[in-house]
């Protein structure tokens, strides 16, 4: 098994005790204390080779008029108006155009789960490579709504998921080596370099 | 990470009595905005603000894929680089842009605000991309035909939303090249530009 299709989901509300999930705060949806964690760090070994594909958070109706939806918009947003950021070892991926970093994909751009009245702006082309021995991690930053999180918190009011492909072994080897050739790392490439190699001998 | 996907946010929602702030900031209300007022949404003094207009500098390129905005109060978007507006009239005259109905954001949102059960959909493509060279200052202008309302019980919020592709170093010079060649600036294109050098330096 050494190219896997992998996916993390995370709920804010998915955990035995009350948490805080602070307003304009960033919060790990790995290691973050708060939702569903997992026991360390995501980071690829020396044989590994991590291509994140696709990354969605809780969505968020933008573009509302108060007088007219009769909707709780206090401010014109229904949903939390939440962001995911994707970091590499300590760096930013998504960063303004000043070149400071950002909070990330919004919510409403790619929203988790997707429905008829909210559907994704955003496909994350070209992918995040994470590169073997790399740490790395989806942040989680929401502007409204509740900040009860973990029992008692709401479900599915903030979540987040992403979908990533997992290369290991030799075909991390393969992904590097593809990298170096300037060709994309996906599973049809990586299949390419394994017949052209075969045909070789 | 030389080529990178990017995507920037904009609302006119602000804290207080301030109509912008730098970054988002929670607590925030909607900011009014006048009939046809052009607002830049990185620099324009209304709802979130970068510090200084987006440029790029000597090694940077960039491809603007995907501009969209709220289609309520007939808000449209104008992609301008230094002083020309993208989008013009078949007249050559100004326009407003990209109507929220073609592109609206989010996708599937409500055409006036929440009381019908319409959702809309794209009926636009930015294709081709839009290039904006080194050196060149570029920004993104939201333009609603109709007054938005600002904080109280008739607040309207609006949005807008641009995903580009940041090509920095060396795939920078590479897009630039691409371009000089009359093709297409995307990742693949730049990926096989850099096999051809790779083959030919192993010949």
């Amino acid at each position: 098994m050494a190219m896997r299709s992998q996916v993390y989901a995370w709920d804010a509300s998915n955990s035995t005790t009350a948490e805080t999930l602070a307003v304009g705060q960033k919060y790990s949806i790995f290691i973050g204390g708060v939702g569903n964690n997992i026991t360390k760090p995501a980071e690829t070994t020396a044989t590994q080779f991590v291509v994140i594909e696709d990354v969605a958070v809780s969505g968020s109706q933008m573009g509302i008029a108060n007088a007219l939806s009769g909707a709780d918009t206090s401010n014109g947003i229904a949903g939390p108006r939440a962001y995911g950021q994707v970091r590499i070892n300590t760096t930013d991926y998504f960063l303004d155009p000043d070149n400071i970093g950002n909070d990330g994909i919004p919510g409403t751009a790619s929203p988790y789960p997707r429905t008829v009245g909210l559907q994704p702006s955003f496909n994350l082309y070209p992918d995040v490579y994470v590169l073997p021995g790399q740490t790395w991690d989806i942040l989680y930053t929401h502007y409204e709504g509740s900040t009860t999180a973990g029992s008692g918190g709401t479900a599915g009011e903030h979540v987040a998921f992403t979908k990533y492909t997992l290369y290991d072994g030799p075909d991390a080897l393969i992904a590097n080596k593809l990298l170096e050739m300037g060709v994309s790392v996906n599973p049809g490439n990586v299949d390419w370099y394994k017949r052209t190699l075969i045909q070789g001998a | 990470m030389a080529m990178r996907s990017q995507v920037y946010e904009w609302a006119n929602l602000s804290v207080g009595a301030a109509t912008s702030s730098l970054r988002r900031v929670a607590g925030a209300t909607p900011t009014a905005i006048a009939a046809d007022q052009s607002v830049d949404i990185f620099i324009g003094g209304i709802g979130n603000n970068i510090t200084k207009p987006a440029e790029t500098t000597a090694t940077q390129f960039v491809v603007i894929e995907d501009v969209a905005a709220s289609p309520i109060n007939g808000g449209a978007v104008q992609v301008r680089i230094n002083t020309t507006d993208y989008f013009q009239n078949p007249d050559v005259t100004v326009q407003a842009g990209i109507p929220g109905l073609a592109s609206p954001y989010p996708v599937g949102c409500s055409s006036d605000g929440g009381t019908t059960s319409d959702q809309v959909l794209s009926s636009f493509n930015l294709y081709p991309d839009v290039y904006v060279l080194p050196g060149q200052t570029w920004s993104v202008l939201y333009k609603p035909r109709t007054a938005i309302v600002g904080a109280g019980a008739t607040s309207t919020c609006v949005a807008c939303f641009v995903k580009y592709t940041l090509y920095d170093g060396p795939d920078a010079l590479i897009a630039n090249r691409l371009l000089e060649m009359g093709v297409t600036v995307n990742p693949n294109n730049v990926d096989w530009y850099k096999r051809t050098l790779i083959e030919g330096g192993s010949q």
